[in-house]
């Protein structure tokens, strides 16, 4: 077998579309894999019988590298990562409900079933495991995986009071292969299923944590990962910031860039619909990701669609409000004028009190709130962690945690917090903290624990132990995070933790 | 009573230096020293923090070698065995704990 520089030929690299590198063939995955792989029926032992993600794709490959050895450059890890994901990824339909593991949501809370929560999800996301499809022998295989790896796996807490290893290898094993099998429907039929290009210009809508709501236009060329983006994303006050970077598409679907927005790299996890219409999915900062939003999207010209407004909500009296979507040309608005733009279309308001603009165009149908009051606040999300950070080269950087405080109105019931209250949309807040509870009083984790920013981001404090505390405590503390707008108030509840050291793609 | 090991010595410490409030029972700090997620990472089984050693690094190495918290904190038991390198002394050492996932290893 020729080295895999050399197993790469010019005419190879031509024959995919002059993308670098080119997309994998058999022999990379042979060539790099096949020293402990060994051929079976339909390719190499262990590998043939998973199907996964991209991220939990790479995510196998950094383990053989760290626990294996393989050496391997980073442009043939991700080209292999393609060719698997291509061949052995998941359907739309199976990655879909555990889609918030993939996007890192920081909010994000789990519930499983026993035994799977204590035997699985006590250690990583229950969606580490659930993003995987395997035949019922490779399930069976990932228990020894496990305790071969975590040799004290049976002694821990949740493992020693049960038959650890009798239960993980029947009806783990059992539920898993039954769950999530190798072959399944969805699989099948998205394999032969045409794929839709992903090429062409699309209106997206998100928020770009600190700086504000925004909406833009990305336009993506090529003909293969990797591809190339650019456009800009606007700001409430129309302040552009030019976007550009590039895109790698997995499994037809499985829409994966790095975008430099405005000097900040930015990280797309989103999913093309299986239409080629529209996006989901989360924007974050790359090197922070717990500050991001989730991000919509549309394909320039599919129709009359509207993802939304920018800026969510408005004061009343005059406002600029930009609809975002596509083909809302005779955009027709219950107040105010409408003229069509690249983004959608603008929308020139002079609204009094309190009151609701609907407008709609070719189908499509939107809202926008304008206030002079709210009934009261809500601080999103209600519950979330933080992590202390920095001080050292080699540790974790801090993780902050990102809030917003969202206006709301009574409703037809004339009380607060029921099901009729009426979302009004994202509201300019005061942003405070406080100690918890009795214990973060007495330790003063306010002090501590770090600042809670005007924009409504939380910085945690440095790491480390810190010998002003009492026990020489970390900078961790639990705060209750107060917001405070047109006379309302609202709080959430923070946790501001310990470092993550392992701190993979899917966690 | 002369003590005969260094805690009791740092006990003896705290009293005379009326800081007794810190001396505490592991047992009353950690609802019982237990393995994996009894205490958690993040967060101890009560959802808060109170119950989390304090601070972590003094007892990392105790915990996390044998696979404390397998999915956050790297064990040197077997998989990331030179986590620990120029830090034999996590208290003090912590700044040369690094990440173990490589940054570039991205989709």
């Amino acid at each position: 077998m020729a080295s895999r520089s050399g197993g790469l030929t010019a005419a190879m690299l031509l024959t995919f579309a002059g993308a670098t590198p080119a997309f994998p063939s058999e022999e990379l995955l042979q060539d790099t894999c096949g020293g402990c792989h060994t051929a079976e029926d339909g390719g190499l032992t262990r590998i043939t019988g998973q199907r996964k993600t991209p991220e939990g794709w790479i995510m196998t490959i950094v383990r053989m590298q760290q626990a294996h050895g393989l050496d391997i450059s980073a442009e043939d890890r991700r080209a292999i990562v393609q060719h698997l994901a291509d061949t052995q990824g998941l359907a739309p339909s199976e990655a879909a409900p555990f889609r918030y593991a993939l996007e890192k949501d920081p909010n994000a809370q789990e519930s499983f079933d026993e035994p799977f929560a204590s035997m699985c999800a006590r250690c990583h996301t229950g969606a580490r495991a659930l993003l995987q499809n395997r035949t019922a022998d490779e399930w069976e295989l990932h228990m020894d995986f496990h305790v071969g790896h975590f040799p004290t796996i049976e002694y821990q807490a949740l493992g020693r009071d049960r038959e650890w290893y009798k239960i993980a290898k029947t009806e783990i094993a059992d539920y898993l292969a039954e769950q999530n099998p190798l072959e399944t429907a969805a699989w099948t039929d998205w394999q032969v299923g045409e794929k839709q290009p992903v090429a062409g210009a699309w209106v997206v809508m998100t928020d770009l944590p600190g700086i504000g709501e925004a909406y833009g236009k990305l336009t993506v060329t090529g003909e293969a990962s990797p591809y190339q983006i650019s456009g800009e994303f606007v700001t409430a006050d129309g302040t552009a910031h030019p976007a550009s970077g590039q895109m790698n598409l997995y499994t037809g679907y499985e829409w994966r860039a790095n975008l430099d927005i405005g000097g900040t790299v930015y990280r797309q996890v989103l999913a093309l619909s299986e239409d080629g219409n529209s996006l989901q999915g989360r924007q974050f900062d790359r090197g922070n990701d717990a500050l991001g939003a989730p991000l919509h999207g549309v394909r320039e010209g599919a129709g009359s669609v509207i993802l939304g407004t920018v800026p969510s909500a408005v004061p009343a009296g005059e406002a600029q409000v930009q609809v975002v979507g596509t083909g809302l040309d005779g955009l027709e608005s219950s107040t105010g004028a409408a003229s069509a733009n690249g983004f959608g279309a603008a929308l020139t308001l002079a609204a009094e009190g309190n009151g609701v603009v609907t407008f709609s165009a070719g189908g499509a149908e939107g809202q926008i709130a304008h206030y002079t009051s709210v009934d009261s606040l809500r601080v999103e999300p209600a519950l979330t962690i933080a992590r202390v950070g920095g001080g050292s080269d080699a540790g974790p950087d801090a993780v902050p945690a990102y809030f917003n405080a969202v206006g709301m109105w009574n409703g037809p019931d004339g009380e607060a917090g029921t099901e009729d209250d009426i979302r009004i949309g994202r509201v300019e807040a005061q942003w405070s903290v406080a100690n918890a509870h009795e214990h973060a009083a007495h330790m003063k984790d306010t002090e501590y624990a770090g600042e809670m920013q005007a924009n409504g981001i939380f910085q945690p404090a440095i790491a480390g132990p810190n010998p002003e505390r009492p026990f020489s405590a970390n900078n961790a503390g639990e705060l209750k995070v107060q917001a405070e707008a047109m006379g309302q108030q609202a709080e959430a509840m923070l946790i501001v933790t310990v470092q993550r050291f392992i701190d993979p793609p899917i966690r | 009573m002369k003590p005969l090991n260094q805690k009791a010595e740092r006990v003896q410490q705290a009293a005379a230096e009326g800081q007794m409030e810190e001396v505490r029972a592991m047992q009353t700090v950690t609802a019982g020293c237990a393995t994996t997620f009894d205490p958690g990472w993040e967060v101890d089984p009560f959802g808060g923090l109170a119950a989390l050693c304090q601070p972590m690094e003094a007892d990392l190495y105790g915990c996390s070698d044998p696979c404390w918290w397998p999915a956050q904190v790297p064990d040197i038991m077997v998989n990331h065995q030179n986590w620990d390198e120029g830090a034999p002394n996590a208290a003090t050492d912590w700044r040369a704990l690094g990440t173990t996932y490589p940054t570039d290893a991205e989709t």
